[in-house]
């Protein structure tokens, strides 16, 4: 399950951190959903987010706003992450206003969220928590790779390519923001932050590169 | 001339044309390190590469080489590991399912239920289904309902033991989600089945934990994993309730 859960991180580094999206249930209420989908995609467009995107089309970075307007299907899964958890109440409103029909679910820190669904005067209806990574952990690279790594759930983003990106900003070759767009561009989901990356690949780059691996 | 990735039973899997000009662009964006430079052109592992096709994707490869032929076995792979492709009998893209996503529709985990999920092979290192095996007999073992509407639970042979189909065993997909329900009087010990089985596999697997949130906005399943000395995470997914039609309350 899950995508978007699983974000490896610190509560000082995900502050910035929550993914938005809508999806439809295949076998009850999918038909017709992606109208709704553009709707959606129309409410949190306005709220400023770093990344979105539609399973079915591609992300911002990879293949544009527009052509995921186009591309919206009764099973797209579509996405927005934002920075700032103060939007979250406002966001929520707007969604429960238009009263779509897909399913609205939201990653990030779980106090943050359900402060904000509190605010907007919504229950939560499910949660989920991960319990953490199991078995043979001595083939992962580093915290630090991995907080970078896990914000594609799908495993698009290599470690190899986070690696690669750092010495690539060592070596002056990439600014820290433009290594944070190649890695967002590789998550077709659009659930990569590019802000967040930006900020964990730049620190990781002041590191020696035996300290990151 | 094509370089095939095959396995000798016909099964051919993505492949890398004779316009490749060893660059090595592409080697570093796939996530199971499976591409090498050989001497003219680079070379995939066809046992390591699960088919995900981010070479392709990634839009790296000057000359365009990377060219997808799934067929056969290799289906299963990319299946498992394309997040583009949508499972057939779920029709959800992404090898993952909707599990709690959209429970206030489905239904699915109800109150005094948890939902449990298993993915091996996340984060990035990949698994191969003896081990996806080796976890669902395991949970089997205590008596846990695997979800119908999942990928992994349709390679069963058998939904009592969690058995899998033998000539699927040694496929290696990007990522694979053992997926059911059980009763939060029987959570402890599917938890403690999974720590368990946790040091018999070789690869790592992501653990997850949903549940309905009662009246008083408390997660009782979550009481019961820390109780059971598993540390739930501070950041997580919350459906937040705004799907429509509901789902009936038991």
């Amino acid at each position: 399950m899950t995508h978007s859960l699983h974000r490896a991180g610190t509560a000082a580094n995900l502050q910035n951190d929550f993914v938005v999206f809508a999806i439809s249930a295949q076998t009850v209420n999918a038909k017709g959903s992606a109208a709704k989908f553009a709707r959606f995609f129309e409410i949190v467009s306005r709220y400023n987010p770093v990344n979105m995107g539609d399973m079915k089309t591609g992300n911002i970075f990879s293949a544009g706003k527009e052509a995921i307007q186009k591309g919206f299907q009764d099973n797209s899964i579509v996405h927005a992450v934002f920075t700032d958890k103060e939007i979250l109440p406002k966001v929520f409103k707007e969604l429960r206003d238009a009263d779509l029909g897909p399913s609205i679910v939201v990653s990030g820190l779980l106090h943050d969220v359900n402060e904000g669904c509190e605010a907007a005067g919504i229950k939560r209806h499910t949660i989920e928590h991960s319990l953490g990574v199991w078995g043979r952990t001595e083939k992962l690279p580093s915290q630090g790779i991995l907080e970078v790594a896990t914000m594609c759930g799908h495993g698009m983003v290599a470690f190899n390519l986070v690696k690669e990106m750092i010495d690539q900003i060592q070596g002056g070759r990439k600014t820290p923001r433009e290594a944070a767009l190649e890695l967002a561009r590789q998550c077709h989901c659009g659930i990569v932050n590019p802000v967040r990356a930006e900020q964990l690949l730049k620190a990781l780059a002041a590191r020696g590169r035996h300290e990151v691996a | 001339m094509w370089l095939f990735i095959s396995n000798g039973k016909g099964e051919i899997g993505v492949k890398i044309n004779e316009n490749c000009i060893a660059c090595g662009n592409c080697l570093p964006y796939c996530p199971m390190g499976a591409i090498s430079l050989g001497d003219e052109r680079a070379v995939v592992d066809e046992d390591e590469c699960v088919e995900c096709n981010i070479c392709r994707r990634a839009g790296v490869c000057p000359t365009d080489s990377f060219e997808p032929q799934v067929e056969g076995l290799r289906a299963v792979r990319n299946t498992f590991s394309d997040p583009l492709v949508p499972h057939k009998n779920t029709s959800v893209p992404g090898r993952g399912t909707e599990e709690m996503k959209t429970n206030e529709v489905t239904g699915r985990f109800r109150r005094g239920h948890a939902g449990v999920a298993i993915e091996l092979g996340r984060p990035g290192t990949g698994a191969r289904f003896r081990d996806v095996e080796k976890v669902a007999m395991a949970c089997a073992e205590v008596g846990v309902t695997f979800e119908t509407h999942n990928p992994v639970t349709f390679l069963m042979k058998d939904l009592e033991t969690g058995k899998f189909q033998d000539e699927i065993l040694n496929e290696k997909v990007l990522s694979a989600i053992v997926e059911f329900d059980v009763p939060n009087e029987k959570l402890a010990a599917v938890l403690e089945k999974i720590r368990e089985v946790a040091g018999k596999i070789d690869t790592v697997f992501s653990l997850d934990l949903a549940c309905r949130v009662e009246e008083d906005n408390s997660a009782p399943a979550v009481e019961i994993a820390r109780a059971g000395g598993f540390n739930p995470t501070i950041n997580g997914k919350t459906n937040i309730g705004l799907g429509r039609p509901l789902a009936k309350e038991a």
